[in-house]
């Protein structure tokens, strides 16, 4: 299937998935320094999320529901090792975003334990919560870039708010956008570039700090199948330096060609939880009409 | 180095909300403009009561057929009360000060002069050091034998009273609408940013979201406040001094000076410092309005 698309598209997206995936190697390091590496940070003791050994993401029968008892998900026990990289998939509306938006406490789970690098999310104070969204990186799935901002800038605040210096903002940034297949653009506001760009600039902005735990919304949602491989190279890549990455996706193709474990979500439940493809059982209720 | 993160954040945070923050600092101008014009009048009016009521004085009038030695027995009860501190200042105005006083108060004094005797008595003039012990004062010497039968205590009692309950009145009135005008300015500001916040409640989100500390994302719309607030209270004052210049010190000059003179006149607040007072206000108004209003948007 990819090879048919990849036939058919342009020299455009051709070029535009050349700069993505076949970065310059100066730019690069090859055993992906991503980006430079974050220099001496002055922080407090205690202001830094640090994951403990055992599990990097773990539910405890997590229940959460919305209003009008609408279940996001519906008793999920799931484990994820540190190093790992796990596909979340299954259909519109199966719980995946809910499952993301609790791993970063945008949603809290209504019964149930979401443990993080050791931490149970239910008794993290409201305070400390900004330190476990550094420690991951999240691309949301409809972005959530600020508006009257460049890409750049977008990229540069979830620097700024680390507490790098303005000269380390301005090395990192190109680089990393750059890496995404961006150079160029970083002056661009967001409503000034294309979906699939913007998404880039979201996992820009996820990839800048050097998180633990990469969490993705279908980060590929948005792109041709070109840009969406080398979108999963480079997680492939991150996920090689030890980050545990995890990603919620539709993407079929994507998903069988990585071969990787995939738990599948449907009504809110883990229907399956397997290393493979997207879909290896067609009666699979985790199947997308 | 933060802060000047901050700040270049709320200068493109006003930047890139222009009309809001136009309204901001229009509203921080009218509070600080409407403090600022009441403030001097409150103080005018305030410093013109107690000038007055430092002018309530009491006479203790000393009977013809009273002895030096009781003159001075009522002498030093007074000088108790003055180490007692009622007293602030007495002073013996004897029969021939009493004349000649009369003499310079009248306009044909000629009139003294066919009298056969003087009939005005020798008196006490006490000040009390506050209008409030005039009656305690009244009371200590009342049963004096030196006292002069018909004439006795003459103090002007209702004026006293009514000038302290006015005292009084002006003072926690003033000090209420005060009040009333930083709390209204408080909650106009706050609302001004708060539909500055509204519009970006999304933006916040995402700052949160990107792992922003809640001080983080307060500082900036903070400084916002604040500049809008300086700003706003830099106009008023500018205002201000263009009215006191231009109306206030030329009605002053070009009015009635008798009225200065008899000491009717008030003290307002100094311009300078009512400059500090006000641009302080505006600041602290703009400070504090966006702080209450960002809490609400920092829950996520
Ligand atoms: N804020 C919300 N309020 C109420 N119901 C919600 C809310 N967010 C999600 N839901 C519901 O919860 C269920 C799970 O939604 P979720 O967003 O997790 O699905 P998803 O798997 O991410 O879907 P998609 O693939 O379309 O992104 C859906 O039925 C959805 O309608
Ligand atoms: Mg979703």
């Amino acid at each position: 299937m990819a090879r048919i698309d990849d036939d058919i598209h342009d020299a455009d997206s051709t070029q535009r998935a050349f700069t993505l995936v076949e970065v310059p190697p100066e730019t690069v390091p090859a055993d992906l320094a991503v980006v430079t590496p974050p220099s001496g940070e002055k922080r407090r003791r205690g202001d830094v999320f640090r994951p403990g050994p055992g599990p990097m993401v773990q539910f405890q029968g997590v229940i959460k529901r919305y209003d009008g008892d609408v279940r996001g998900l519906d008793g999920v026990s799931v484990s994820i090792a540190a190093g790992e990289f796990v596909f979340l998939v299954g259909q519109s509306g199966s719980g995946k975003s809910t499952f993301i938006r609790l791993c970063i406490r945008e949603l809290r789970a209504t019964s149930g334990h979401v443990i993080i690098g050791g931490r149970d999310l239910g008794e993290l104070r409201r305070s400390k919560v900004p330190y476990l969204r550094r420690a991951i990186g999240c691309v949301f799935q409809d972005f959530r870039l600020l508006p009257d901002r460049t890409a750049s800038e977008n990229v540069a605040y979830a620097l700024q708010v680390t507490g790098h210096s303005r000269q380390e903002v301005n090395r990192r940034v190109p680089e990393i956008l750059a890496l995404v297949g961006l150079d160029g653009k970083g002056d661009r506001l967001p409503r000034e570039l294309s979906g699939g760009e913007q998404q880039r600039v979201s996992i820009a902005r996820a990839l800048v700090n050097q998180p633990r735990l990469l969490i993705a919304d279908e980060p590929t949602g948005n792109l041709d199948p070109d840009t969406s491989q080398g979108i999963m190279d480079l997680l492939t890549r991150i996920n090689r330096t030890g980050t545990t990455v995890l990603v919620a996706t539709h993407d079929r193709d994507t998903v069988d060609r990585m071969q990787q474990r995939v738990i599948a979500l449907h009504k809110g439940r883990i229907v399956r939880d397997a290393e493979g493809g997207y879909n290896e059982d067609p009666g699979d209720t985790g199947e997308i009409a | 180095m933060r802060l000047g993160m901050f700040f270049r954040e709320a200068l493109r945070s006003i930047r890139a909300n222009a009309a809001i923050s136009v309204a901001a600092t229009v509203t921080a101008l009218i509070a600080v403009f409407i403090l600022g014009a009441f403030i001097p009048s409150f103080m005018y009016v305030r410093s013109a009561v107690s000038a007055q009521t430092s002018k309530v004085d009491v006479d203790v009038y000393i009977s013809d057929t009273a002895s030096v030695k009781q003159v001075n027995v009522l002498r030093d009860k007074i000088g108790t009360l003055k180490t007692d501190g009622q007293v602030a200042e007495f002073t013996y105005v004897s029969k021939d000060d009493a004349l000649r006083l009369m003499r310079e108060r009248l306009r044909d004094p000629s009139v003294l002069d066919q009298l056969p005797s003087n009939p005005l008595p020798a008196k006490f003039n006490i000040q009390p050091t506050d209008p409030a012990n005039a009656n305690a004062i009244v009371a200590a010497v009342k049963d004096d034998a030196a006292l002069d039968p018909t004439e006795g205590i003459v103090y002007p009692q209702t004026t006293a009273d009514r000038l302290l309950t006015a005292a009084k009145f002006v003072q926690w009135a003033g000090f209420a609408l005060i009040g009333i005008l930083l709390v209204a300015a408080v909650l106009l500001i706050g609302n001004t940013i708060r539909l500055s916040i509204f519009a970006r409640r999304r933006e916040v989100e995402v700052m949160r979201l990107v792992g922003a500390t809640n001080w983080f994302i307060r500082w900036p719309f903070m400084i916002e406040g604040v500049i809008c607030g300086l700003v706003g209270a830099v106009v008023a004052v500018a205002m201000l001094w263009g009215i006191k210049v231009g109306v206030v010190d030329a009605w002053a000059s070009g009015a009635d000076t008798a009225l200065t003179k008899t000491g009717s006149a008030g003290e307002a607040i100094a311009f300078p410092l009512l400059t500090v007072v006000l641009v302080g206000a505006g600041a602290l108004l703009g400070a504090v309005g966006s702080g209450i209003t960002l809490r609400r948007f920092l829950r996520i």
